[in-house]
């Protein structure tokens, strides 16, 4: 029957479960049995069950306690009550606690048929619904981030997308901020064998070590201060889909490591956890830093480099592939014109012309929000070069600077901050000072972050 | 129907037990059933007394792993035993069954109790089909998710009716290879 199902029977008679261990062993389900409460609570532990079939009289622990305590654990556990004397008042105190049948002991096999196939279809529905949720949402927030493929550059790595997708090989995309790395790595998957599975983007600067560490391998209820529950990590929700770890560089070598033995041996375990979680992924990572450069300086490890690199992609900036530029404004316009309701029908030759020779240090995600910003400040039909007049082309390393040092400071500062979306290290980096330096310039120019 | 490579021995894989008054038409059909859809040459017992030591008198029935334990005692050349009984059966979670086996076992039980059909001969049919289906159990065979496969589960009489005298591709391969491995490359 192909069931993908794990069964746990517990029931205090030998023979009950012994029968119904049978039972479900024919139909090709995976079945263990406890003859107790706290022994059920022990295998859940070690491995949760899907469907759990529970006798309702049972010495100590009786099954509506144990239900309890397999929903506090498990939420989406399905749970089925048996008992050989049915009563209404119990019925309706399980189904309120989440039981999702009530069963007299024997059962009509018809009706033990029907229930498992009723669980199984509810079970399928809602983790369709989950993932189609989650596809939702993706969709709805990423719903303008199509690709645009109009230049060379950008023809070609999409080539190489359709030749390296169908491959489970590692990818690591290069590029500055704001490509589109993601965005790359989200069309790789939809093109591969995993597009079946889902999609899970880890963003590794944007969270403490600590924080990564549970986010990605998950944790056990207690296993630190906070942890009131057992979660699933990234590793584990992405089994048979895609991990996307952005910003790879900024992982620590200690977690490398950790990492490095998971991309090996396709199994791991939670924090605080004992359990072995196997877990078959396809890895796409990407960064913006020069890793080779990284392994020199010992701040990167190699083995962990080329085990994440079998294939790499790396992104142009926009500012190399400037007849994407008219393309993607156009495409955002659009998008932001629906958004407002604004009646506004495209560029003139001048704007195109200053989003043409302008620098993009922040690329595409700098281009999109300069054009939702003239259209916010937009008054005719058409985006002019007034709309654009903060981009202040002076400061485009291709053209002459005129105005003061305090100007282009000013001017270069607020620009690179919109790039790294206000995060002051990864500015201070890219500006090549130390961030105290940054946020004392900060300070003196009274300039608010983005 | 599904017929396998004739074997040119005569020694019997399987022996039918019938156990209390069981129709001796409804044996015999049986048995030539699992010759031919199964390629299991079969043998016929001499009836069995009723088993009244599997009798559950809370329940008025007869508890089919008894049964199965008591087959499997019973001294024979054969491999594998398959009982016929004419009472009700039922296992400790269910309320009743057409028939039991244990997945790769030795032995089988299937009773005739509630196989009764107006179609003339639709007993005996049902009852070909329950003892083949127990027999591919008996061989290591799950149940089949196809619908038109005899090892598909089936709950009611009508269901069974429904099911064609034969295996799935599939579960035909297999079978084919548990045979090879219990019959020795037969």
């Amino acid at each position: 029957m192909g069931q993908s199902a794990r069964i746990l029977v517990v029931d205090d008679e030998e023979t009950i479960c012994e029968s119904l261990i049978e039972w479900f062993t024919m139909d090709g389900y995976e079945v263990g049995s406890a003859l107790s409460g706290p022994d059920a609570l022990e295998l859940a532990a070690d491995c949760p069950f899907d469907i759990y079939l529970v006798d309702v009289k049972m010495p100590g622990m009786d099954g509506v306690e144990l239900l309890s305590r397999i929903k506090e654990k498990q939420p989406d556990a399905m749970v089925v009550m048996m008992t050989a004397h049915g009563s209404i008042p119990t019925a309706v105190e399980t189904m309120k606690r989440g039981a999702v049948d009530y069963l007299c002991k024997p059962f009509d096999p018809n009706d033990l048929s029907i229930m498992m196939q009723r669980i199984l279809t509810q079970k399928s529905l809602r983790e369709e619904n989950i993932s189609l949720r989650e596809q939702l949402i993706e969709q709805q927030e990423g719903f303008y981030d199509v690709i645009i493929i109009y230049s060379e550059a950008m023809r070609k790595i999409f080539g190489t997308i359709e030749e390296v997708a169908r491959s489970s090989a590692p990818i690591l995309i290069t590029g500055e901020t704001g490509v589109g790395k993601e965005i790359v790595a989200k069309a790789i998957h939809h093109k591969s064998d995993c597009c079946g599975g889902p999609f899970l983007p880890v963003n590794c600067g944007s969270l403490a070590e600590s924080l990564l560490e549970s986010e990605l391998f998950g944790h056990e209820k207690g296993a630190f201060t906070g942890a009131v529950k057992a979660r699933r990590g990234r590793l584990e929700m992405a089994n048979r889909g895609t991990l996307f770890l952005d910003e790879v560089g900024e992982i620590s070598p200690r977690m490398q490591v950790s990492l490095l033995r998971v991309l090996e041996e396709k199994s791991f375990t939670r924090v605080g956890g004992s359990q072995s979680i196997n877990s078959d992924f396809r890895l796409i990572s990407a960064t913006h830093r020069d890793l080779p450069s990284m392994i020199r300086e010992g701040l990167f490890r190699e083995d962990f480099f080329y085990r994440i690199n079998v294939i790499t992609l790396h992104i142009p900036p926009l500012r190399e592939r400037s007849d994407d530029i008219p393309v993607l404004a156009d495409h955002f316009l659009k998008r932001y014109v629906q958004e407002t309701g604004k009646h506004l029908e495209g560029f003139t030759q001048r704007a195109l012309d200053i989003l043409a020779s302008y620098h993009w240090p922040g690329n595409i995600r700098e281009l999109r929000n300069v054009v939702e910003r003239a259209v916010v400040i937009a008054r005719g039909r058409l985006i002019g070069a007034e709309e654009l007049t903060f981009l202040n082309p002076r400061t485009d390393a291709a053209s002459p600077c005129i105005g003061s040092l305090r100007e282009l400071e000013i001017h270069h500062i607020r620009t690179a901050l919109d790039a790294c979306n206000g995060n002051i290290v990864r500015a201070s980096k890219q500006l090549g000072v130390d961030r105290t330096t940054l946020m004392r310039k900060i300070k003196r120019y009274n300039l608010v972050r983005a | 129907m599904a017929r396998n490579r004739l074997r040119t021995d005569q020694k019997a894989d399987i022996c039918i037990v019938p156990l209390g008054q069981v129709p001796s038409l409804a044996v015999s059909i049986v048995a030539a059933n699992i010759q031919t859809v199964v390629g299991l040459n079969s043998k016929i017992l001499p009836p069995f007394p009723n088993p009244e030591y599997a009798f559950v008198s809370l329940r008025g029935q007869y508890l089919a792993g008894k049964i199965l334990a008591a087959l499997e005692s019973v001294e024979n050349e054969t491999i594998l035993k398959l009982g016929l009984v004419q009472c009700d059966l039922c296992t400790p979670i269910l309320k009743f069954v057409f028939g039991n086996s244990q997945l790769g076992g030795k032995a089988a039980v299937v009773s005739l109790f509630r196989l009764g059909s107006d179609e003339p001969g639709g007993m005996y049919l049902r009852a070909a089909k329950i003892a083949i289906h127990e027999t591919g159990h008996m061989l290591g065979l799950g149940h089949c998710h196809v619908r038109d496969c005899l090892m598909a589960f089936s709950s009611t009489p009508e269901r069974v009716d429904s099911l064609p005298l034969r295996f799935c591709p599939a579960c035909k391969y297999e079978v084919a290879r548990c045979l090879r491995h219990y019959l020795g490359g037969v």
